[in-house]
């Protein structure tokens, strides 16, 4: 194809291979240990520090960072494997899901020598979490709108006013990346007068509100900042460069295998029925779920691949979440209609209590990190059409 | 810098440019004058052996010969060709027919085949019964077919049967494409004995190929459509510029994307011989479900025009029709890479699926 959307394929990891062999091994004797439950969605639910630093201790969070932040140098593909395997298997990774996938890498391409040495080693760790401060309640997808204020004091330090919503696990993270306005929104102008700021959310002036979601479960947040005073070197990258900070980092946001295997364990659970059954339309419709995942392996495999070329690859990654969030609220359907089963969190039938809980989360997958109407957007971008 | 694989799809797109364009004449059934200039130019024995007769070059040539003529909606039995019957021969030790004489392929589950014992050796058969659905019937003269093993043996029978003097039925599929019946009637053939699991992979080459061609035509189909969303006016501006028409060639784009990478990958599965059953037919499968997309969405954007014979369109989406339920529907293979996934027991998707790509 001759457009922006096509990446090379991604080549055999014969490392990533064997990373992945470890990672199953280690989830096969937590599982038999029971020290984890498999759930759906566990890279936004399953929320357990302890888990979080086992995996800090065997070296599978900021893998692909320098070792001299704690990292291990090893490749997108590597990590990858270990990401994929993690969510296929339903763990509860999300205590340190933003800031291994997402700040870590933020930082190591914005943050101050000061900010990385301070911060990076404990993310390898598994002790330290980040949420993300974009969204605004004014702002869903339309981040340009947003109205979170910083101003400089006379010491130097900012001064935050506003709010943002849908921070992920805001209540267990000791950091935020927020997207502020340091300078008046210019109408002619939209992108410009945005920065980034690296803030501590213990700071005086930050409360935290729950906001629960379907079944219940409390992952996000609003979170309000009142005159908080940041340290004014806490400003990330460069002032008034937010949105391109914010654009750049939406590449690792958007690609990952946590785009397309937030429902897998339903599919795991399906697969255990259908090896049961044998029914041959319930075969049918495995198979054809089984085919999406793996044409979304490729797609995704391919940025890793174009990632670890050092390249930020966000068009064909907003693809990859589009058909891959598609991907994730379509299982619940497809096996539903096939399968003769009440969905319920409490039932003792685990494709019961997989379909619920997939149910319940299923608005999420395609409205979260952007919605598929705006990733649709930049796809169209990519087809030269805007 | 220019591969060489550059090379053979712009001489293939030559020959097409030079050729008159089979995509504005909806009737012709198959292309004779093109499939004799590609044979003139050696590109139909294209990944097939020196040894054995053809001109060499790696699979993946071949795959980019039969993507750029499915691109170009030729009406040639390259596919059948280079990637299915030629192949499936060479494994079988088999001889190839002359590569400029068209060899296509066909499932022949309902022939009855019988050893012949004439002191000439092993590998001589006869064959008796119809075998429906031969792509190219009437055009190719040599039609190799996968039949039940003879009575008492397992496995199946790949056949090379001479077909230049057989009548076959008129049939065409959506696209107008030859797919008539051959009668075999104690008709004498080369062949081999194959074990179920070579069965199985010639099968999952011929899926394959249909794969390849579906993701070469889907992959035109969008280019088509963007080209004409940015051409056509409406409202005073292209319609590209409307946000429902981008959102639906975003959706087309994805669809088009999923395909491409898989198919890619069950390429590579076969260049390697590994897992090839498998990544086959979760890449006919997958090819497969585009094509609802892809089509209905690409003639909503064409609009009135592109329901007409006069407009190209039809010619790939007819046979993107065709071709996903030919070689085994999504039906047939999604059961059969179910099947396959689920081997290992009841806890061996998820490493099954990370094994297959």
């Amino acid at each position: 194809m001759s457009n922006s959307l096509t990446l090379a394929p991604a080549p055999r990891s014969e490392a990533a291979e064997q990373v992945r062999a470890e990672v199953r091994e280690f989830l096969a004797a937590e599982l038999a240990a029971g020290t984890f439950r498999t759930h759906v969605d566990t890279w936004l639910s399953g929320v357990d520090p302890e888990f979080s630093k086992k995996l800090g201790e065997r070296g599978w969070l900021g893998m692909t960072w320098p070792k001299k932040y704690g990292g291990h140098e090893r490749s997108a593909m590597e990590r990858y494997a270990v990401t994929e395997e993690l969510l296929a298997a339903g763990a509860p990774v999300a205590a340190h899901w933003i800031a291994d996938r997402q700040s870590g890498p933020n930082l190591l391409t914005y943050g101050t020598e000061k900010q990385r040495q301070e911060i990076l080693p404990r993310i390898v760790a598994g002790e330290c979490y980040f949420v993300i401060g974009m969204s605004e309640p004014d702002s869903g997808s339309d981040l340009a709108s947003i109205r979170t204020k910083a101003t400089r004091n006379g010491d130097g330090d900012w001064v935050v006013n506003g709010a943002k919503v849908w921070t992920s696990n805001a209540h267990h993270s000791h950091y935020g990346i927020v997207l502020v306005r340091t300078s008046p929104s210019d109408s002619a102008n939209r992108h410009a007068g945005m920065s980034q700021l690296l803030i501590d959310l213990s700071l005086p002036g930050i409360t935290i509100n729950p906001i629960r979601i379907l079944d219940g479960g409390h992952h996000f947040n609003e979170v309000v900042f009142d005159d908080v005073v940041v340290p004014g070197d806490m400003l990330l990258g460069e002032e008034g460069n937010g949105w391109h900070q914010v654009t750049a980092e939406l590449a690792f946001e958007r690609s990952g295998p946590e785009r397309f295997l937030s429902t897998y364990p339903l599919v795991a659970e399906f697969g255990r029925r259908v090896a049961e059954t044998g029914d041959p339309a319930q075969l049918a419709v495995l198979g054809r779920l089984s085919a999406r995942v793996l044409a979304l392996r490729q797609m995704s495999l391919r940025i890793a691949a174009a990632l670890d070329r050092g390249e930020l690859p966000n068009i064909p990654a907003a693809l990859v979440k589009d058909v891959g969030t598609t991907f994730e609220a379509d299982v619940i359907e497809e096996i539903r209609k096939v399968v003769d089963v009440t969905p319920s969190l409490d039932s003792p039938d685990p494709l019961a209590r997989a379909l619920a809980e997939a149910q319940l989360h299923q608005p999420g997958f395609t409205l979260r990190g952007g919605t598929n109407e705006i990733l649709r957007g930049i796809v169209a971008r990519g087809l030269g059409l805007r | 810098m220019a591969t060489d694989q550059d090379l053979v799809v712009e001489t293939v797109r030559d020959i097409l440019g030079s050729h008159e364009p089979f995509v504005l004449t909806a009737d012709r059934r198959w292309d004779e004058g093109l499939w004799t200039a590609l044979a003139e130019a050696g590109l139909t024995g294209v990944g097939l052996p020196e040894e054995a007769g053809g001109s060499g070059g790696e699979l993946a040539d071949a795959v980019a010969i039969v993507r750029t003529l499915a691109a170009g909606a030729a009406a040639v039995p390259v596919a059948e060709q280079l990637l299915v019957a030629g192949p499936a021969l060479v494994a079988a030790d088999l001889e190839l027919p002359s590569p400029e004489q068209a060899t296509t392929f066909a499932i022949a589950d309902s022939v009855t085949v019988h050893p012949v014992d004439d002191g000439d050796g092993p590998g001589r058969f006869t064959l008796s019964g119809t075998v429906p659905d031969v792509p190219w019937a009437g055009a190719a003269s040599s039609v190799v077919v996968l039949a039940p093993a003879p009575a008492g043996l397992e496995g199946s029978v790949l056949a090379l049967v001479d077909v230049s003097s057989l009548p076959a039925t008129d049939a065409f599929n959506l696209a107008g494409e030859p797919r008539g019946t051959l009668v075999l009637d104690q008709v004498g053939a080369i062949g081999a004995l194959l074990t179920p699991a070579q069965a199985d992979e010639v099968r999952a080459r011929y899926a394959l190929a249909r794969a390849v061609q579906l993701a070469a035509a889907l992959e035109q189909v969008l280019a088509w459509t963007v080209q004409y969303a940015g051409e056509r006016h409406q409202f005073g501006r292209p319609l590209g510029k409307f946000q429902a028409i981008q959102m639906e060639l975003a959706e087309m784009a994805g669809e088009v994307t999923a395909v491409t990478a898989l198919t890619d990958a069950a390429t590579q599965a076969l260049d390697r011989a590994e897992n090839v059953v498998l990544a086959a037919a979760a890449a006919k499968v997958r090819a497969g479900a585009a094509v609802e997309v892809v089509a209905r969405l690409a003639h909503q954007v064409h609009g009135a025009i592109g329901f007409t014979q006069e407009h190209k369109l039809h010619h790939l989406t007819r046979r993107l029709w065709s071709w996903r339920d030919e070689a085994g529907s999504e039906l047939v293979w999604s059961r059969v890479l179910a099947s396959g996934l689920l081997a290992d027991g009841p806890d061996g998707l998820w490493p099954a699926l990370t094994r297959v790509g």
